[in-house]
């Protein structure tokens, strides 16, 4: 790749256009690009026609199209600030974000979300990667913002609640001036380290001492069960994975019957197996453990062979080379793993793995069929309180955006992290 | 000499081979250890509440009923009342993976058009779907979409033909009688003859270059020997659909529930989000020339896609929409949410009901969808096989 090439890439980056770039654009210096004649700046009259009426087809559809949104944009608009009452989504907010935990205990999950904030805002400001102000990102931000603040003003209400709204923006931003105003004297390892501490940290903040597990609810248990899932699947993934590479056939064939199995049923199917079953192969004076504890451990069993295999493929890129070089420098099979193939492979692994994160995070909207009283759940709950008869759409459509807003953002994400880290071009 | 040689030879708790040997065997005896430990807790707690072991529940009555597919009554078997919901899932996922597949195609082709709007729509269709659970898009379905139709009575219908409401969907048709199976023969004989004359029209078009008209000349035969069959044999009846006596529900034709609906329709839309992304993906993979050369030998934008960038781009797509229609088929135990009787519906109540005939239930569960993906993977690889090797002969 030649620097003008990364240069185009950075300034797509910084542009956020992740897609296709006209020819036009190019910066021209150093590229062969520049024999191609030099397009015209389009007129916007000449992008229209184009994009748009470029023959008789292209007219059919684009006519078509703008009268079927306008006609379903208008609906939608009348639908959200007309014919809906979201009274429903004001009255349930809090059951919807933490469900049955009781008031009193609030303030931990308050102070887990704080603590978080602050890591995130800190990340940020510690990480090298400048924010750029382009002006369609003002424009998109500056939209999310307003549509927030709108939300937030609808949805809270008490002042109390307010003030703890602000406080945890200005904890981002004073997590990002902290980053930004020692970026030099934090090590970035240290950083690391804090997110993976923070877990268990977060765990034990709302348990000790806590409510027990039959109060964690809404959508705090999404987010909860999704991440504790994938990071106690991750070591065994990344064990099934090197076991069905395993020269030895006893562990190959295991990790492979493991990992088929798993991989053929449906995840409801091992919902069911740990709710009914799980519980009947512990020893008799173990009494039933909670259904999330259950739930946690299907999931987290399911997400390892999705791990499993998204870590063969990563490993199956590593040129044999590799392993004969570890081999040659005297490495020991630990060491070669750890020190020369692992590092490589995980490394290509990223992408395919958040969106394995992605799924696992909606999937955990299936515990409303055991009974968990997740956010569809919730949700469904809600819609079914004697007052809200005939709302229940107002009750699942902001659930709906929610998971979406998470997913979405996650995925955005990793479509940029996917082009820094250049995977399948190094 | 022989001092050299055990010299050269570690002692066996150093040697790499025997290490590994009794590494396994060793990592064999930990596996057993703890399967066996786990079965003995089974067997001890299943004891214990007093649940038989074996499968010997499946001839028994299973007592609850089933509103959904084909015929079956609380009456019938364990047995019975499972193949039903396994009917029940195959009915959402064979045809859900046809019409995801028009769908996906539909929209991943959108991705890519000329046209600004329908690109920027076919982006904003997929990028919603794929971001939300698909049991939120089958509860939102079922809700804002299935339940709101007028109710049984009131709604579309064409009587005795059509009836649309929120019970769901009633359509005249026709069923098998004691006649059909004489009539395959004829259908069998059909099928020849149209190959007869496909083959006849494929020789006069190669030794005398008039148009071959295959079509034109095949489908007439096909129906000839087919229609002759049905007027000797009667092979189908009409079924005609209608309301009940009372009026609460159809009686008679094809039936779909609104359930059958959300369930299709979640699942249909929410994977077609993923193939859209697979043949976008796969059609960006065919090397740009490929289309160049198809527009510079004069090809319609139509016959450019038809001819040349689809039949490459199936090659890489197959691998991944394989694993789209896996999906597909495992998603379909989500009817649960909304009652939909599928086979995991099904064994979920089936194990409330036999009073703990748990883990059968289970192994009965994960043992069909295994068959049922290596079907499906068996079927996807032939496909597989056949678009290659099409591309390697050329």
């Amino acid at each position: 790749m030649t620097d003008a090439d990364k240069k185009l890439r950075d300034s797509q980056m910084i542009l956020g256009l992740e897609e296709e770039v006209a020819p036009a654009t190019l910066p021209d210096e150093g590229l062969d690009l520049r024999v191609a004649p030099r397009k015209e700046p389009q007129t916007p009259g000449e992008w229209i026609k184009d994009n748009l009426f470029s023959g008789p087809v292209n007219s059919i559809i684009t006519i078509a199209l703008t009268l079927f949104i306008l006609w379903f944009g208008s609906k939608v608009l009348h639908y959200v600030f007309a014919s809906a009452d979201w009274t429903i989504l004001k009255v349930n907010f809090r059951s919807y974000m933490t469900g049955r935990w009781p008031l009193e205990e609030l303030w931990r999950v308050w102070l887990g979300t704080y603590a978080i904030a602050l890591l995130a805002g800190l990340s940020r400001g510690i990480s090298v990667i400048p924010f750029v102000f382009s002006r369609r990102r003002l424009v998109v931000l500056g939209l999310v913002a307003a549509a927030a603040l709108l939300v937030e003003l609808y949805v809270v209400t008490t002042l109390f609640t307010h003030a703890l709204v602000a406080g945890l923006i200005l904890t981002i931003v004073l997590g990002i001036y902290l980053g930004r105003r020692f970026r030099d004297v934090i090590p970035r390892r240290a950083v690391l380290i804090a997110w993976i501490a923070a877990y268990p940290a977060l765990i034990l903040l709302l348990r000790v001492g806590g409510p027990n597990e039959r109060l964690w609810s809404g959508f705090m248990v999404n987010l909860i069960v999704a991440t504790l899932a994938i990071f106690a699947s991750f070591p065994i993934g990344v064990l099934l994975a090197l076991g069905r590479r395993s020269t030895m056939p006893a562990i190959r064939y295991f990790c492979v019957g493991v990992i088929e199995i798993i991989r053929g049923a449906p995840l409801y199917t091992l919902l069911i197996f740990g709710v009914f079953v799980l519980p009947l192969m512990l020893p008799p004076q173990i009494s039933k453990p909670p259904n999330i504890v259950l739930a946690v451990i299907m999931i987290t069993a399911f997400s390892a062979v999705y791990v499993a295999e998204i870590v063969r493929g990563g490993l199956q890129g590593i040129p044999e080379g590799q392993y004969e070089a570890a081999r040659a420098l005297g490495l020991p099979y630990r060491k070669m793993i750890r020190l020369v193939i692992l590092p490589q492979a995980l490394r290509a692994t990223i992408p395919a793995m958040i969106s394995h994160f992605i799924s696992l995070f909606k999937d955990t909207s299936l515990l409303a069929t055991i009974a968990i009283l997740e956010l569809l759940r919730q949700a469904r709950r809600a819609s079914a309180a004697l007052g809200f008869a005939g709302r229940s759409m107002e009750a699942l459509l902001p659930a709906a955006l929610l998971f979406w807003i998470v997913a979405f953002s996650m995925a955005r994400w990793s479509q940029r992290l996917e082009k820094r880290l250049g995977v399948g071009e190094r | 000499m022989a001092t050299a040689v055990t010299a050269t030879k570690p002692p066996p708790w150093r040697d790499v081979r025997v290490l590994r040997v009794a590494g396994q065997i060793l990592f064999l005896l930990i596996v057993l250890v703890v399967v066996r430990e786990l079965w003995l807790n089974l067997e001890f707690n299943l004891r214990r509440i007093g649940v038989e072991l074996g499968f010997g529940f499946l001839d028994r009555r299973a007592g609850f009923g089933i509103t959904e597919g084909i015929e079956y009554s609380p009456n019938d078997t364990y047995r019975e009342a499972l193949f039903v919901g396994f009917v029940n899932t195959l009915r959402i996922a064979i045809p859900g993976i046809v019409a995801a597949t028009l769908i996906g195609l539909f929209v991943g082709v959108g991705r890519l058009s000329p046209n600004w709007l329908l690109r920027k729509l076919s982006l904003v269709y997929v990028e919603i779907l794929r971001n939300t659970p698909v049991l939120m898009v089958i509860v939102i379905l079922f809700v804002g979409v299935i339940l709101p139709l007028p109710p049984i009575g009131g709604g579309f219908s064409i009587p005795n033909t059509l009836y649309l409401s929120n019970r769901g969907m009633a359509l005249t048709t026709v069923r098998p009688t004691g006649g059909f199976l004489p009539w395959i023969l004829f259908l069998a004989l059909a099928f020849a003859a149209a190959a007869f004359v496909w083959r006849w029209r494929t020789r006069v078009n190669e030794r005398t270059g008039e148009p071959h008209h295959r079509v034109l000349y095949a489908v007439p035969a096909f129906l000839a020997v087919a229609v002759i069959g049905a007027a000797l044999t009667g092979p189908l009846r009409l079924d005609v659909a209608g309301l009940g006596e009372r009026g609460f529900n159809y009686e008679g034709g094809f039936n779909l529930t609104a359930q059958y609906a959300a369930v299709f329709l979640g699942l249909v839309l929410y994977t077609s989000a993923f193939i859209a992304e697979i043949i976008r993906g796969s059609i960006q993979a065919v090397s740009k020339g490929q289309k160049e050369a198809a527009e510079a030998l004069g090809l319609t934008p139509f016959q450019q896609l038809r001819f040349v960038v689809l039949p490459q781009a199936m090659r890489v797509a197959i691998p991944p929409l394989n694993s789209q229609y896996l999906n597909l088929t495992k998603n379909s135990t989500l009817g649960v949410i909304i009652g939909y009787a599928d086979l995991a519906n099904v064994a979920k109540t089936a194990i409330n009901q036999s009073g703990g005939a748990s883990y059968q239930i289970v192994l009965i569960l994960v043992g069909t969808f295994l068959v049922l993906s290596l079907t499906i993977s068996f079927f996807m690889n032939l496909l597989n096989r056949a678009v290659t090797r099409k591309g390697a002969a050329r």
